[in-house]
């Protein structure tokens, strides 16, 4: 990877190898499947008009421990106005954060990555401002999903994975890492 | 303000109205009673959490970076206070954005 960096025209560009590009998009697919999975894929269309018009979401918070911190609870220690708040909040936000994900796909076809196997150029990416919020989103709900999966709860449980991460966290270490070095590249261009 | 006439026709002072306790809850309703609050978490970015706060909140860079130090040294940080409504959409918003946020009603 080329790290992300503002051009003096203003967008902000980043170079991907093709598994790399592979990667963040399938990651991205997986949280569009998983998002759509606690809603249905209707109310997880990206249509804001529809969300308006259909106020009544779901109450309860998600079990799916990954679902539950991409979607939390807007009031700690009072249940009623929280399941009141998910009910005509959650399912914007879970529309939203589709539309995230889809934004990083999206620019990942844009700067060539294609279905087809063994594509050999690097997949170039441009973005403006607006979409590199969405990228630092939905990269920062991947991140989440991928922090609950491999147990860090605290700093310190992060310190213990680095040091002794089993066979088959590593990979997955390894991922959330390279996703941590992305963001912070985007962030950084981002702010200039 | 009206006084009243005594029995021997003159003109009583008013008694001073007895008031019960001010109520408070009220008064502080109409100054700042919601607050957004951002919790420390161990996986978003140091640069990202004061990101946020510049973007959404239009915080400075230094005030910007003074609450993210908050948040990760003390574990939560009030990052904006006001109407209800008002905050209920700065905690959804720092959902999006992936940040732990949650609305309370301020100490203060």
């Amino acid at each position: 990877m080329k790290p992300f960096k503002r051009r003096r025209k203003g967008g902000i560009a980043a170079e991907f190898e093709p598994n790399e590009a592979l990667l963040l998009s399938n990651l991205a697919a997986q949280m569009i499947e998983l998002l759509r999975d606690r809603n249905g894929s209707q109310e997880s269309s990206a249509d804001p008009l529809a969300q308006m018009v259909g106020m009544s979401g779901p109450i309860m918070p998600p079990e799916d421990p990954v679902l539950n911190r991409l979607l939390p609870d807007a009031y700690r220690d009072d249940p009623d106005n929280a399941a009141e708040f998910r009910r005509y909040t959650e399912q914007m936000l879970t529309s939203q954060k589709v539309t995230n994900a889809q934004a990083l796909i999206d620019a990942l076809i844009e700067g060539g990555l294609s279905e087809a196997e063994h594509s050999r150029a690097r997949i170039e990416v441009e973005l403006n401002d607006g979409a590199a919020i969405a990228w630092m989103k939905t990269l920062t709900d991947i991140r989440l999903a991928l922090g609950i999966r491999l147990g860090i709860e605290t700093e310190a449980d992060m310190e213990l994975l680095e040091q002794e991460a089993e066979e088959y966290e590593r990979q997955t270490l390894d991922i959330y890492e390279w996703l941590g070095f992305v963001q912070e590249t985007l962030v950084e261009a981002a702010s200039r | 303000m009206t006084g009243r006439v005594g029995h021997n026709g003159e003109v009583t002072v008013p008694a001073p109205v007895e008031l019960d306790q001010p109520d408070t809850d009220f008064i502080v309703e109409l100054e700042d009673p919601w607050v957004t609050v951002v919790w420390n978490d161990p996986v978003n970015l140091m640069s990202y959490v004061a990101f946020v706060f510049r973007t959404y909140f239009g915080y400075t860079e230094e005030k910007a970076d003074e609450q993210m130090m908050i948040v990760h040294e003390e574990g939560r940080a009030n990052v904006s206070a006001g109407r209800r409504e008002e905050q209920e959409r700065h905690v959804q918003a720092m959902h999006e954005y992936g940040l732990w946020a949650t609305l309370e009603r301020s100490s203060v």
